[in-house]
């Protein structure tokens, strides 16, 4: 399959269930709710070593957030609900908590409640002090006023769980670094704009793709040397001779149609790009047998 | 997709039910000459019950108690929404323990407003008596005028809004809860200043206000006075009051 001149590899991207949670961060300004929300979607790329998979999903302006005040809506993707239940709380505690003016609250329904400002009430040393609020839909619910130094810390009690997907991906192969990755920032630039997706990687994008196993016996993970430049000539190689640098993208969302959107909407803006010197647009797998999920790109690009 | 289309069908009928249904109404046909208790007529009591089988309720648990038809004319069919027409002082209690739905009060009422209250929403367009919302520990009542002595007695939670004044001893004994003033109380002792601040949760109650048919829905200034209270009974509570 070609489009534009680029070729789209018959493979697909193999992702996994995971568990996730959206939570409103809203603060005085939009400045000071990017501070607290970049502080708690740190150091969470990737689930192998963060616990959590977590990125800022897009900016909300005052009448989308509870409290009327401008925000923005992150997502937190883990493997078990446990991890995420943890990871939640300590990182409310570190990162919204600490932030000047700075707000949370649940960003999604579900029957599973998971602890937001729950634990961290405690914090207030008794003073903290709860209100049962009636919401648009006529439920009640729970906020905890918790009183910090720069004046009242409020946090919504619980938010929701949901079963969502996280893995999705694609590979950018160009003739050089900065073609890959100019090609890389339009594809999330336009990604960006669908809902429900998260690309947790810095800037949405990862160099350093890994293959699953090592030959060093304590690494479960090691670089993925098929799609190393520099080492064409020395192992079996997916790359062509006019590639010189791969980017990969990776995409974690609610559901498989967001992922797969996501998909099509960043392909579609590298195809679109003029002159990019990007040859191929591959995805990353382990063969089928890992995930559940397969992302075929050409299905996802229109063709069955 | 289908879960999704059953929800909203399911709603779309909850929706039906309630607009086809009107609120229970208790107009108050003469001024009685002794304090009324009005605790039974709650959404808690009423529900499920016929026209006529309220109208032949009991007002008191005696043998020679006045009956609501004695001195109401009822109409309406849905006990969540209970409205008292002509009301006046007279009528004590109404809203007593009451957990869930909403009470509209057109004028005046009586002493006990809301009194050991665990739910809902009671709106007074009028004057309430003493000890509105004594034991009070959840929910919400609003009142549009004057609210009299002791009001928030005892309260372990809730909220109450007095848009007019309030009398002597209000939030006395109070546990926690948050009573919200219009007007500078004059308060004793045992409740403190706190100062003036600006609070982020305001936002979220005023905007729950909203929709209910009192002046409170159109306060927007989330500064306020703020006095913790009552240090004899801990001090979690908070009495606001709106600059």
């Amino acid at each position: 399959m070609q489009i534009n001149g680029i070729q789209i590899d018959d493979t697909f991207a193999e992702a996994f269930n995971m568990r996730a949670t959206r939570v409103i961060v809203t603060a005085l300004n939009l400045k000071w709710a990017y501070h607290a929300a970049n502080a708690m979607t740190g150091f969470a790329t990737s689930v192998i070593g963060c616990g959590v998979e977590a990125g800022i999903e897009r900016e909300l302006s005052a009448n989308e957030t509870p409290d009327g005040r401008l925000g923005v809506s992150v997502l937190l993707f883990a493997m078990a609900s446990k991890v995420l239940m943890q990871q939640l709380e300590t990182r409310m505690g570190q990162c919204i908590l600490t932030c000047p003016t700075a707000a949370a609250f649940s960003g999604i329904e579900s029957e599973d409640q998971i602890n937001l400002g729950k634990h961290l009430r405690y914090f207030g040393d008794g003073y903290q002090t709860s209100k049962l609020i009636p919401s648009n839909d006529g439920k009640a619910k729970r906020y905890w006023r918790i009183p910090v130094m720069d004046g009242e810390f409020l946090v919504q009690e619980t938010t929701g769980m949901v079963r969502a997907i996280g893995g999705g991906n694609f590979l950018i192969l160009a003739t050089s670094q900065t073609a890959a990755l100019n090609a890389a920032e339009t594809a999330i630039d336009a990604m960006k704009q669908v809902p429900n997706v998260i690309m947790p990687f810095p800037g949405g994008v990862v160099r350093s793709g890994s293959k699953v196993g090592s030959k060093y016996p304590k690494m479960f993970a090691s670089t993925n040397d098929a799609f190393c430049p520099t080492l064409k000539g020395l192992v079996q190689t997916e790359l062509s001779d006019d590639i010189e640098s791969v980017m990969e993208i990776v995409i974690d969302g609610l559901t498989f149609d967001d992922i797969a959107k996501a998909m099509k909407v960043g392909i579609e803006a590298i195809c679109a790009l003029k002159n990019s010197s990007v040859k191929r647009i591959s995805a990353g797998n382990y063969g089928g047998k890992l995930g559940p999920h397969h992302f075929k790109l050409h299905q996802i690009m229109g063709e069955n | 997709m289908v879960a999704s289309l059953g929800h909203i069908i399911l709603s779309c009928i909850r929706l039906w039910v309630k607009i086809s249904m009107t609120a229970l109404t208790f107009t108050l046909k003469t001024v009685p000459a002794f304090k009324l208790n009005c605790a039974r007529l709650t959404p808690n009591n009423l529900a499920g019950l016929s026209l006529t089988q309220i109208k032949s309720l009991n007002l008191l648990n005696t043998k020679n108690s006045a009956k609501v038809a004695d001195f109401f004319d009822v109409t309406g069919d849905n006990a969540e929404h209970i409205i008292f027409k002509n009301s006046n002082v007279q009528l004590n209690f109404i809203g007593h323990k009451m957990s869930h739905g909403h009470i509209t009060i057109e004028r005046d009422c009586g002493d006990f407003l809301g009194a050991q209250m665990q739910g809902g929403t009671i709106v007074c367009t009028g004057n309430a008596g003493d000890r509105v919302a004594d034991l009070m520990r959840r929910g919400l009542i609003l009142i549009d005028e004057n609210a009299g002595d002791y009001c928030g007695s005892r309260m372990l939670a809730g909220t109450i809004g007095v848009y007019g004044g309030i009398g002597k001893y209000a939030g006395f004994g109070m546990k926690r809860g948050t009573l919200l003033l219009k007007n500078q109380p004059n308060l004793h002792a045992t409740i403190q200043d706190c100062g003036i601040h600006t609070l982020p949760f305001l936002a979220l109650l005023f905007q729950s206000f909203g929709i209910l048919p009192s002046k409170f829905s159109s306060i927007k200034s989330q500064r306020v006075q703020r006095f913790a209270g009552d240090l004899a009974c801990n001090g979690n509570g908070e009495i606001l009051v709106l600059m």
